[in-house]
């Protein structure tokens, strides 16, 4: 026993050290310094690397779709390493998979926030909404993943392309065209409650006002799997046409149930209600006749030399992964951050200020975009044009584009209502 | 020693001598639970604010699963009543981006103990059922209460901020703010910013919970919420009204989680309804059965178990054989499916060896439970440990809800 305390009191006396010693070598952060060349650096910045942060879901329920944007961007940023970088620096991923827990990403955050320059890649909308205070705080310039116009507006989170809501105004505009829609026609509305359907229903609201059709909405659940009882409501209501903005999994249910019950109309869906697996399913015919998808970025099997250079690129590097929207937007935002680090570079200065200052200065930047995008405003989304496209097997992401980059009249009018 | 010297030294060594071992190893814990914020980066302090919210939540928890025999799969709501209250209540009306944000502007104090007692009464709301309903039947009937608030938090849009949730308003104490003032303080030259002064904080809360929890549990309430779970008959012909006991401790439980969401709201800066789902409520349901069902230090040892491992995973996973960082192209397994394979692991290997959880673990126990040999429940002091008493083990073995452990 006597041993046990003489233990117990030199522990006590340690730690009673530990604390009164106060040997920290925490504090005294790097402040803003200057390099031989004259470019003034900041956090993750050392004299030959660039350390950039990535914060996306790796291991959660859209792992595929996160690991799909991760590649791209490693590969993109690959290519330029290997072409000898930027500001005579290579650039360097911190990558944290938050598998799309708010708890996590908040830690993962927290951790990785000193040591990188900007985060490169941020996904998941709850994820990104937590950390909205942090990012504006540490000024940390971020590219998202993701198109909520909810989040426009916050000086240094950077949305790419056009947003939900911007699509379905330039998406409802086509389908009046294509499905010759006459006003008063009925339509059919369908979308998740939350921020992507909620904000893609704010566009296709205006849309469908300004058209003078008549919307006969229904809202579904994330989790929901079976349709059916919203067609069977949409059918009685004779409706013309259906605008969809949920998962996959439902766009299945909606297009395969309504051509099965003969309500052969046209659906025009937001982008992430398409993932090229549908077309494994007993859907396919109908998903093929039926669906138009309103996506931000152009389908992957059209014949732009930048577009086949990327499926090209990722089939060789991944072959075992199916390219598809996700990739798209991991290799622009990996062409955003090399973008924006060269225009830094250029001002000499890789502060975070200065980087954030750089990606605004992007009023034209079309490298991994393919239409040319405004980056200046952080409360407007950098493009306002949409592709449509259309399910079709066998070809490179399973869509064949209908459309081209096209703005709808109305759309000045919507982002003029809507201060964005 | 004799008497005569006893006399003569300073009655000080005597008071060290009494504290004996354990209570002087508790102490030498509590010191270095002061340290941390002089060493370790931001990144350690937010995880260890998540681990003092997991700490309060399971103590809170382990109070009605525990000790009352009762299930809640709804506690995650209670966090976020707490979480959501204190911001409500702390921060001004105001307007951000284009919603109006409600709020009643009190002093950030008060605030926190009225958000503490605004879950106390959403918990007393729920009595007419908690007091009713039993064990599973009880659990049951609490998931709606996750349902139920995913989606007022969405939709009471001036209230909660909706989907993008709203800023939390900084704690201030006594004309001391604890976030990120820029007021120079400084302890010992290490900078003191928000997460810092946030810790101190913290550790008092679970100090106040942890006490509040063992006070109740050593009286008569924790006497009398015992033997209702044992034997709900017994415990009435000794004269405990069943129904008011099991509201009650719904209640206080769910003023733990009020407390715990507040913490975690200021933690975190930002509260976002995605933080508040089932799966925070399943977390919590594990770190008390990995700690020990009805002890306040198993719940507190398996809410540090649960809420740190995937961070060290995480942060170390380059040091680690077998597991990869995030986003590598090495094979190997990823340090987040890493974390869920050994939290699961810990799971069955707790409810296989030691269904009376961590805090059973302790010294020579743990060599015991491992060879499977049948223990006595509470050894006396004098009884040779190794001496088996099969008919105790029998009895304790397997229900890991009886086990009420000192």
């Amino acid at each position: 026993m006597n041993r046990r305390k003489f233990l117990a009191a030199a522990a006590a006396a340690t730690s009673l050290a530990v604390v009164l010693a106060g040997c920290s070598t925490k504090g005294g952060e790097s402040a803003a310094t200057t390099d031989k060349s004259g470019i003034k650096t900041g956090p993750g910045i050392t004299k030959d690397k660039i350390s950039v942060g990535v914060l996306t879901d790796l291991s959660g329920p859209v792992a595929p779709l996160g690991k799909s944007a991760l590649q791209a961007e490693q590969l993109y940023l690959k290519q330029v390493n290997v072409a000898g970088g930027v500001c005579g620096r290579t650039i360097e991923l911190v990558v944290r998979d938050h598998g799309l827990d708010v708890q996590k990403a908040v830690a993962a955050y927290a951790e990785i926030e000193p040591q990188i320059a900007a985060l490169g890649q941020l996904s998941g909308s709850a994820q990104t909404a937590a950390l909205l205070d942090g990012i504006e705080k540490d000024k940390l310039q971020s590219i998202q993943i993701g198109a909520s116009g909810t989040v426009l507006g916050k000086p240094h989170l950077r949305l790419m392309a056009s947003t939900y809501d911007i699509d379905m105004v330039n998406g409802v505009g086509f389908l009046v065209k294509a499905a010759k829609l006459k006003k008063g026609d009925k339509v059919g509305h369908v979308y998740v409650e939350g921020e992507y359907g909620g904000n893609a229903a704010e566009g296709a609201e205006f849309a469908a006002k300004k058209a003078g059709l008549t919307l006969v909405a229904q809202t579904v659940k994330p989790t929901d799997k079976d349709l059916t009882a919203q067609v069977t409501a949409l059918r009685a209501a004779g409706v013309k046409a259906i605008v969809f903005s949920g998962v996959p999994a439902q766009t299945a249910s909606l297009v395969g149930v309504a051509a099965a019950t003969g309500l052969k109309v046209p659906v025009l869906a937001s982008a992430p209600a398409y993932v090229p697996q549908l077309l494994a399913t007993p859907a396919k015919p109908a998903l093929e006749k039926m669906l138009y998808v309103a996506s931000p970025w152009p389908a992957l099997s059209v014949d732009t030399p930048s577009v086949k250079k990327l499926v090209d690129d990722y089939t060789k590097a991944y072959p075992k992964d199916p390219v598809n929207q996700a990739a798209q937007a991991g290799n622009a935002a990996g062409s955003l951050l090399v973008g924006t680090l060269k225009a830094a570079c250029e001002a000499k200065d890789l502060s975070r200020d200065g980087i954030s200052k750089a990606l605004r200065s992007l009023t034209a930047y079309a490298e991994g975009f393919h239409e040319p995008q405004n980056f200046s405003d952080p409360a407007k989304a950098s493009s306002t044009k949409t592709y449509i496209a259309q399910p079709a097997a066998g070809v490179p992401g399973g869509m064949k584009q209908i459309q081209d980059a096209t703005e709808d009249p109305w759309l000045a009018e919507y982002l003029a209502a809507h201060g964005g | 020693m004799s008497d005569r010297s006893a006399k003569a030294h300073t009655s000080v060594t005597d008071r060290v001598r009494a504290l004996g071992p354990r209570r002087i190893a508790a102490l030498a814990g509590c010191l270095l639970l002061l340290a941390p914020p002089l060493y370790l980066s931001s990144f350690w302090l937010q995880t260890g604010l998540f681990a003092m919210v997991a700490v309060i939540a399971a103590i809170g928890l382990n109070l009605l699963v525990g000790t009352a025999g009762q299930l809640s799969l709804g506690h995650a709501f209670f966090l976020a009543v707490g979480a959501y209250g204190y911001t409500w209540l702390a921060d001004d009306t105001h307007r951000s981006g284009t919603a109006d944000l409600s709020g009643l502007g009190l002093p950030p104090l008060l605030a926190f103990v009225a958000a503490v007692l605004l879950a106390g009464v959403a918990g007393a709301a729920f009595s007419p059922l908690s007091g009713r309903l039993r064990g599973m039947y009880l659990g049951v009937a609490t998931l709606a209460l996750i349902f139920f608030g995913h989606h007022a938090m969405l939709n009471a849009e001036s209230y909660t901020g909706g989907f993008n949730g709203r800023t939390v308003p900084e704690m201030e104490i006594l004309g001391l703010s604890l976030g990120d003032a820029d007021d120079g303080l400084a302890v010992l030259g290490v900078p003191f910013g928000g997460l810092e002064r946030l810790w101190y904080f913290g550790l008092v809360l679970v100090a106040v919970a942890a006490l509040a929890a063992r006070n109740l549990l050593k009286g008569r309430p924790g006497r009398a919420l015992g033997a209702l779970r044992d034997s709900e008959v017994a415990a009435a012909v000794m004269g405990v009204p069943a129904a008011r006991y099991r509201a009650a401790a719904f209640t206080v439980s769910s003023m733990y989680a009020g407390a715990a969401g507040a913490l975690l709201a200021l933690a975190a800066q930002r509260v976002v309804p995605d933080y508040f789902s089932l799966l925070l409520s399943m977390d919590m349901l594990a770190m008390i059965v990995i700690g020990g069902l009805g002890s306040v230090a198993g719940a507190a040892a398996g809410a540090v178990f649960v809420s740190v491992l995937p961070q060290l995973l995480a942060h170390y996973s380059d040091a680690l054989p077998l597991v990869v960082s995030a986003g590598s192209a090495e094979p190997g397994l990823g340090s987040a499916d890493a974390a869920r394979f050994l939290y699961g692991a810990a799971l069955v290997l707790t409810l296989v060896f030691a269904p009376g959880g961590l805090v059973s673990l302790r010294g020579g126990r743990a060599a015991r439970a491992l060879r499977g040999l049948p223990r006595p429940r509470r050894p006396a002091p004098t009884l040779p440990s190794t001496s088996p008493q099969p008919s105790a083990g029998a009895t304790t073995g397997g229900d890991t809800l009886k086990e009420h452990t000192p």
